[in-house]
C-alpha cells in the first residue's frame, strides 16, 4: 500500500471527500487529414448542431445555476467569429477536427492569458466545448467516471460535472483551476467538495484520497488514524471559539468585497436549536406573537422575560432583534375578543398595542429587563406616523423610570421601525428618531398593490409587485442613508435567491430570513457584486 | 431616451443606414460570460453589422461574437462605441443601448420581470 501524503491547496467548497482515484488523463487526439472540403465542412456544421442540441437538452434538465453555464457555452458554438475560423481553416486544407480546435487554441490561450481571473476561468468552458464537438464528430458522448470517486486532474469541464451522478458522494481536486471558474460555482451549488491549485502530484497506483474542501488539504492513500481524525471532527459538536467557523461568518461579503451580514428570523426557539449562530450575524426578527401562546402569555411579564432573556443569552453578543406583539390582520389577538374581519387595514401592529396600552407596557418591562442580558434591539410592527413611534419610546421611557425606582435591572435597548407601510417608506425622512429600519416585504407589497397576501383571488397581482417594491425601497435606502440610520430587511424576500440582485441594486446590506434559507443565499451573494450583478457568472 | 437624437447625428434613413452610439459602462462588472451572452444574442437579433469599440482604442470588434465581446475588456468606466450598418440599424443601437443602460438585463434571464 502507497504511503500517505499530505497536500495543501485552496478550498472552493466546503465539505470532505473520501474516495477512489480517478485520475482524468487528457485524450490524445488523432487528427485525419483532409479528404474533401466540403463534406469537412458538413462534418464539423453537423458535430456543432449535435453538441448545440445536446447542451439545449441538458439545460432544460437544469436548474438556473447550470443552465447559465451552459448557455454560454451554447453561445460559445454559436459564435460567428470561431464557425468562421474553423471555415477557414478547412478552405485551407484542414480536416474539421483539426480546424476546429486550431480556431479555438487562440481563444483558450488568449482566455488563459488574460490579467482578468474571469476571463481566465472561461478557458475551462472553451476546452470544454472543443472537446463535445470532436466527441460528436466520433460519436462518442461525454467520458464519465465511476460514481462515489474523486476526480483529480489539471480541470474540469462543466459539462463532465454536469453528466456526473453526484448522489454516491465524491469530490474534486484539481492541480490548477480557478475559484472563479463554472466548475467551483456549481461545486458549491451541489455540495461536491473540491479543492484547486495543489500543483500536480504523482499518483502511486490505484489509491484512495481524502480530501477537505473547507481546509483545502488533501490527503493521498490517508491511513485509518487520519480518516478517523477527519470523520471525528466533522461529527463532533465543535466549540464556538472554533476560529475556521468564525472565519466562515465574518468573511460573508459580495465577489467584490462589500460585507454583508445575514441575519436569521426566528418564529420558535426549537429553530435555535438547530442553527449555527457562528454562522449569522443575529437574529434579525423574532416574532414575538408567536411565542405567546394564550392571551394570558402576553400579559405575563415574567413569562415573557424568560423567554427573551433565553434568547439573547443563545445569541451571546449578537444582536437580537425582538418585533413587538404585532397582532390584528391575519393573525388574531388570543382569546381577546378584538376581532375585525380579517381586514389588514385596521387596528394592527402599533395601533392596536398603543390602544391597549396596558399590554405595550408589559412588553415593554419584559424587553427592558431582559436587555442587561445581551444584544437587544426592539422593533415596532406597521409604524405609518411618526408620532407613533414617539408614543412608544415614551412608554419605554416612562417604564424605564418606573424600574429605576422599584431597583430593577434594565437597559434602553435601540428602537427601531418594521417599514412595511408604503406611506412610511416614502416619509422616512420623518423618522429620525428610529434607531434603526427593517424592510417587511410582505405586508409592503400587500398594501402597494392593494392586493391581500392570502387571497388567492388576487394571489398574481400581490406575486408581482416586486419591481414596485425595488422602486420604493431604492429610494427608502437612499433616505436611510442621509439619516444615517442601519437598514436591513427581514420580509421573505430576503430569503427568495432570484430577488437578492436587486435587493443588493437597491443598497441593501443586511437580510434576515428563514435559516433553511442560509446557505443558498449566502452561495447566491458570494456570487455577486454589491450592486447586484453578476460577478461569478451564472 | 437619447437614444435617438445620438443617432440622429449619425444618419437619416431609418431603414437601412449606419448608426451609432456610445455610453459609458456605469453598471457592474462589465461584460463577463452572462452579460455578453445577452448581448451578443440580442445583437443577433438584428440583420444588420453590429460593431463595438471600447475606451477609443479605433479597434471596431464583431458585436454579435461572445468571444470578441468578452475579449474586449468592457468594464465598469468603459466607453463603449457600438455602431451598426444595415437593415434596422436604428432599432438595433436603441436595443443594445437600453441593454447596457439597464444593466445587461440581470434578471431577465430567468424569465422574471423584476
Amino acid at each position: 500500500m502507497a504511503e500517505m501524503y499530505r497536500l495543501q491547496g485552496q478550498g472552493t467548497s466546503p465539505g470532505t471527500a473520501f474516495g477512489q482515484i480517478h485520475l482524468a488523463v487528457e485524450a490524445e487526439e488523432t487528427f485525419a487529414s483532409q479528404t474533401d472540403a466540403s463534406a469537412e465542412h458538413a462534418v464539423l456544421a453537423d458535430a456543432i448542431r449535435v453538441s448545440i442540441a445536446a447542451l439545449r437538452e441538458l439545460v432544460a434538465r437544469s436548474g438556473p445555476e447550470s443552465a447559465a453555464v451552459l448557455e454560454f457555452q451554447i453561445e460559445m458554438l454559436l459564435d460567428p467569429e470561431i464557425t468562421e475560423m474553423a471555415a477557414g481553416r478547412i478552405g485551407a486544407g484542414d480536416g474539421a477536427a483539426l480546424a476546429w480546435v486550431t480556431a479555438l487554441e487562440d481563444y483558450i490561450t488568449g482566455f488563459e492569458q488574460s490579467d482578468d481571473e474571469h476571463v481566465r476561468a472561461r478557458a475551462a468552458d472553451v476546452i470544454d466545448i472543443k472537446n463535445r464537438v470532436l466527441a460528436a464528430m466520433r460519436g462518442n458522448p461525454v467520458a464519465d467516471f465511476p460514481g462515489g470517486s474523486v476526480f483529480v486532474g489539471q480541470d474540469i469541464q462543466p459539462s463532465v460535472f454536469l453528466a456526473h451522478d453526484w448522489s454516491s458522494g465524491g469530490g474534486i481536486v484539481l492541480f490548477h483551476g480557478s475559484a472563479a471558474s463554472h466548475v467551483s460555482m456549481l461545486a458549491r451549488a451541489k455540495s461536491v467538495p473540491m479543492v484547486i491549485g495543489t500543483g500536480i502530484f504523482n499518483i502511486a497506483g490505484e489509491g484512495k484520497l481524502l480530501l477537505d474542501g473547507g481546509s483545502g488539504s488533501v490527503v493521498l492513500h490517508p491511513s485509518d488514524e487520519a480518516l478517523q481524525q477527519v470523520l471525528s471532527t466533522r461529527f463532533s459538536p465543535r466549540p464556538p471559539e472554533d476560529e475556521a467557523e468564525q472565519r466562515y461568518a465574518a468573511e460573508l461579503q459580495t465577489a467584490d468585497g462589500a460585507e454583508i451580514g445575514l441575519s436569521i428570523n426566528v418564529n420558535d426557539l426549537s429553530d435555535l436549536i438547530s442553527i449555527d449562530r457562528e454562522g449569522i450575524e443575529g437574529i434579525g426578527l423574532l416574532r414575538t406573537e408567536f411565542l405567546m401562546s394564550s392571551a394570558s402569555d402576553m400579559v405575563n411579564e415574567e413569562r415573557q422575560y424568560g423567554i427573551y432573556r433565553q434568547v439573547l443569552e443563545w445569541a451571546g453578543q449578537k444582536p437580537v432583534t425582538i418585533r413587538m406583539l404585532d397582532l390584528g390582520g391575519d393573525k388574531q389577538f388570543h382569546d381577546s375578543g378584538e376581532r375585525e374581519g380579517g381586514s389588514f387595514l385596521g387596528l394592527r401592529g402599533i395601533r392596536l398595542l398603543l390602544a391597549r396600552p396596558e399590554i405595550l407596557r408589559i412588553q415593554a418591562r419584559a424587553l427592558l429587563r431582559s436587555a442587561t442580558h445581551g444584544n437587544l434591539k426592539v422593533m415596532l410592527p406597521m409604524v405609518t406616523l411618526p408620532s407613533e413611534l414617539e408614543k412608544t419610546v415614551r412608554i419605554f421611557r416612562e417604564e424605564s423610570t418606573l424600574l429605576e425606582r422599584r431597583r430593577v435591572d434594565y437597559r434602553m435597548p435601540p428602537i427601531g421601525i418594521m417599514v412595511e407601510v408604503p406611506a412610511t417608506a416614502l416619509m422616512l425622512d420623518t423618522f429620525g428618531a428610529a434607531d434603526f429600519f427593517s424592510f417587511g416585504t410582505n405586508d409592503l407589497a400587500q398594501y402597494l398593490t392593494a392586493a391581500a397576501r392570502d387571497n388567492a383571488v388576487v394571489a398574481d397581482i400581490y406575486a408581482h409587485a416586486a419591481p414596485a417594491i425595488f422602486r420604493l425601497l431604492e429610494h427608502t435606502v437612499h433616505i436611510a442613508a442621509t439619516l444615517g440610520t442601519p437598514v436591513s430587511i427581514c420580509g421573505d424576500m430576503a430569503g427568495e435567491q432570484e430577488y437578492i440582485p436587486a435587493l443588493l441594486g437597491c443598497g441593501l446590506r443586511h437580510f434576515s430570513l428563514a435559516p433553511a434559507q442560509l446557505a443558498v443565499i449566502r452561495l447566491r451573494i458570494m456570487q455577486l457584486n454589491a450592486d447586484g450583478t453578476m460577478a461569478v457568472e451564472k | 431616451m437619447s437614444n435617438k437624437h445620438d443617432a440622429r447625428l449619425q444618419e437619416t434613413d431609418h431603414v437601412t443606414a449606419q448608426w451609432q452610439t456610445e455610453i459609458e459602462v456605469v453598471h457592474g462588472i462589465g461584460l463577463h460570460a452572462r452579460p455578453s451572452v445577452i448581448f451578443t444574442r440580442l445583437a443577433k437579433s438584428f440583420p444588420c453589422t453590429i460593431e463595438i469599440e471600447v475606451n477609443g482604442s479605433s479597434v471596431w470588434l464583431n458585436g454579435k461574437s461572445i468571444v470578441k465581446v468578452m475579449g474586449a475588456k468592457i468594464r465598469k468606466g468603459s466607453v463603449l462605441k457600438i455602431r451598426a450598418d444595415g437593415i434596422r440599424a436604428a432599432e438595433a443601437i436603441a436595443a443594445l443601448k437600453e441593454l447596457v443602460e439597464h444593466n445587461f438585463d440581470e434578471g431577465k434571464i430567468h424569465g422574471r420581470n423584476v
